[in-house]
């Protein structure tokens, strides 16, 4: 039993890190902001040499072998940059692909030619339940609304609810494009029949929605420690009162209990991958746990990071709020808090 | 990265869990006097000849040189056996968890030979001497005086907040030994007899009604020079030694326990009922408090795996132990305080602080987690200056 990486693991994490300081400096995207589409073709190609999509899945799929917890690596690094793009559509989108014995579309997906969007079904008003879903859309097939980030470009729609994952089809798709709480997470709306030609496969598996759990808890971990760490450069620079601000209590204990949230959202996502990965019976406990856990972490310390950074952090040229706004939107993907809770609550305790 | 248990440690694993169905007592621990101190050395006694004292203590000293993980799952499978009494809340623990460990790496072979075995097989109560009226959070501003008189030490002076003080063989003291040298220099650490003649120890009525908790004081008491571990002036590295395993190691069976208490609380949510008869789990509120209390020592647990690898890769607990410290202490009075939430007007009637079923009395006896072992505020100076590298606070001129 051991929870550190090993040199191997490392070298998957400093392998990203340099890549995405190099590709994808947070000033050089805000350009893209609230463009339907932020990652040009080249970005994107690149991240499908470096078998960044391909990591978790075996090589007899035509994956690079590793697992669970090398994608949580990876996961990390992406919300330690908080990177953009439709990283976690892909990554799961070429599992969904290969369980369905789908090698061709598993090639595509890996090999960044054909691109995946997440979608998740829009959660109806209570007090129109039933106008919105499953009614009859103009064409008159029965169709369901929903909610789509990264939308432009998509090849694919990965559509998940619960267990169930169905990969469709999105070309000829009518975005309804939307603004974007976070301006690098292209949002948008849709209507699609789910139960038609446009579905290329499905799978109902527990494992994907987990995997989803634990890859979304790995980005929001990653989150709060790229927050604590801009608040701990900051309150060493940061000079008030003939002194650096890091050296007052107030701030000082701030950034200790960001250092501690992070690392208890990191140590129990990575475990909460070993657990699932390994098949083991706490695996769903682990799983929510982390996501419960980095979800609090990610919001939290996003929050008072801009706090710690006063005035500059609540500028838009400071990387502070797109901390804010992402954590918020990865909060929100793949079930959100309340859903999250009662997942663990019903899980079977730990023995 | 890994969970997996190696052979030896799953097998170390079932030997545990067969043991303590055979032997775990099943009355409930005395909650004070020399009952519980006959009660606690008995059990202790017990442990050592089944082989669960000092479990990754060195062999040359009658541990069983095993690892923190094993450590750890002992710690496991004591927690889900359904034990009558916590393995922390005894007055072994400073011996154990303080005194012990603190020798093993600092002290002279002599003293290792003397102290080490008789601590494992509960022949011996310690106590810890490091807290004054005036030197609390500022611990190194502690001036219990000790001057040197031929071979002995004379110490003069009164330490507080001392548990078990009234049925301490022996005592952990940091006393003062040069006056004039800057405050972390001048300080040692030195084992004291408390059936010396000089000692006087009154009791301290805690909030949470315990009784086992004391003021110490010491009118012109004669240590010999030989009890000084480490060099002597150079204590305060030693106390730190001795804080560190308090931070790493020495709570773990408290991390691990809080998480049986959390499945117990979740139990009690589904049995209890509101005004309106509805399950307490069914309040949303609750619910959702109590994912969160589950999610969370699930990232205790984690952190501590991940701390035990970190000290299996350095040899030592770093800095790092205050984060989980910090973690935990919150988060036990959060589980305690949910709790009296969860079990209504049953929360107005007193309860002892440890056994099965019991809230009030922990939930008072809670409050100590943020403030025994360097309150919350110490341990965030040190997780901002030791693991984060933020600057120390300015010193106040004098």
């Amino acid at each position: 039993m051991d929870l550190l990486p090993t040199d191997e693991q490392n070298e998957i994490t400093n392998t990203v890190r340099t890549q995405l300081a190099a590709d994808f400096e947070l000033n050089d995207l805000a350009e893209r902001d609230w463009s339907a589409s932020v990652l040009d073709g080249d970005i994107w190609q690149r991240c499908a040499e470096l078998g960044w999509f391909a990591l978790g899945l075996s090589e007899a799929d035509g994956g690079v072998g590793y697992g669970l917890p090398e994608e949580v690596l990876l996961f990390e690094q992406l919300g330690r940059h908080a990177t953009p793009g439709p990283f976690l559509a892909t990554v799961l989108a070429a599992h969904v692909a290969a369980a369905a014995g789908e090698s061709d579309l598993v090639a595509a997906i890996l090999g960044g030619t054909a691109r995946v969007a997440l979608a998740e079904v829009e959660a109806t008003p209570v007090s129109t339940a039933g106008a919105l879903s499953g009614g009859a859309a103009p064409g008159g097939e029965s169709t369901t609304r929903l909610r789509v980030t990264d939308f432009g470009g998509a090849d694919l729609l990965l559509v998940l609810d619960g267990a169930s994952a169905i990969l469709v089809n999105a070309e000829g798709l009518e975005f309804s494009a939307d603004t974007s709480f976070d301006p690098l997470v292209p949002l948008a709306v849709a209507a699609v029949d789910l139960s038609g030609e446009r579905v290329v496969c499905d799978v109902n598996d527990e494992l994907v929605a987990l995997r989803a759990t634990v890859l979304t808890a790995a980005e929001l971990a990653g989150m709060a420690a790229a927050t604590t760490d801009q608040s701990v450069e900051y309150a060493k620079d940061r000079e008030q009162f003939g002194r650096p601000v890091g050296s007052f209590q107030a701030v000082k204990h701030r950034c200790a209990d960001m250092a501690v949230r992070a690392d208890a959202a990191l140590q129990l996502t990575r475990l909460a991958a070993l657990a699932v990965a390994g098949g083991h019976d706490d695996a769903t406990f682990q799983a929510e746990s982390a996501r419960l856990v980095a979800t609090d972490a990610a919001v939290t310390n996003a929050e008072t990071n801009v706090q710690n950074h006063g005035g500059i952090g609540f500028t838009y040229e400071h990387s502070a709020h797109r901390y804010v706004t992402r954590a918020r939107m990865r909060a929100a993907t793949a079930g959100n808090r309340s859903s999250h809770c009662a997942d663990l609550l019903a899980a079977p305790s730990p023995s | 990265m890994n969970l997996e248990l190696s052979v030896e440690e799953q097998a170390f694993r079932e030997e545990a869990r067969t043991w303590l169905r055979e032997h775990l007592p099943s009355e409930e621990r005395p909650p004070e006097g020399a009952e519980m101190r006959e009660f606690d050395l008995a059990w202790q006694h017990t442990l050592y000849e089944g082989g669960w004292a000092g479990i990754n203590w060195p062999t040359e000293y009658g541990g069983r040189g095993l690892s923190d993980i094993q450590q750890m799952i002992w710690y496991e499978e004591f927690a889900s056996a359904d034990p009558p009494f916590t393995l922390n809340n005894s007055c072994t623990f400073v011996g154990n968890n303080h005194g012990g460990p603190t020798l093993i790496v600092k002290g002279s072979e002599d003293q290792k030979a003397e102290h080490l075995p008789r601590i494992l097989r509960g022949e011996v109560v310690w106590c810890q001497g490091f807290s004054e009226p005036g030197a609390g959070s500022d611990l190194a501003g502690l001036s219990t005086k000790a001057v040197i008189d031929g071979d002995e030490l004379v110490v003069t002076g009164q330490k507080t907040w001392t548990s078990y003080a009234h049925v301490a063989d022996l005592q952990e003291l940091l006393v003062r030994t040069d006056p004039d040298a800057p405050k972390h220099k001048g300080i040692s650490w030195v084992i004291c007899d408390m059936n010396s003649p000089g000692i006087e120890i009154r009791e301290i009525r805690t909030m949470s009604h315990v009784t086992d908790f004391c003021e110490v004081f010491y009118d012109e008491v004669r240590i010999p020079l030989s009890n000084v571990v480490g060099e002597i002036n150079e204590g305060w590295r030693v106390a730190m030694s001795t804080l560190s395993f308090e931070r790493g190691t020495a709570f773990m069976a408290d991390q691990v326990e809080l998480a049986a208490t959390v499945e117990e609380l979740i139990d009690e949510a589904r049995i209890r009922s509101d005004a309106s008869g509805r399950a307490m789990i069914h309040d949303d509120e609750i619910a959702r408090r109590l994912a969160t209390a589950r999610a969370e020592v699930a990232a205790l647990r984690a952190m501590t795996i991940a701390g035990i690898s970190r000290t299996a890769r350095t040899g030592m607990p770093g800095p790092e132990g205050s984060m989980i410290r910090l973690f935990h202490g919150e988060l036990h009075q959060r589980v305690y305080r949910l709790a009296l939430d969860i079990i209504g007007a049953e929360a107005m009637r007193l309860t002892p602080v440890d056994g099965e079923g019991t809230w009030t009395g922990p939930y008072l006896q809670s409050f100590a987690y943020t403030i025994g072992g360097g309150t919350t505020d110490i341990q965030r100076n040190i997780v901002g200056e030791r693991v984060l590298g933020l600057p120390r606070e300015p010193k106040v001129p004098q």
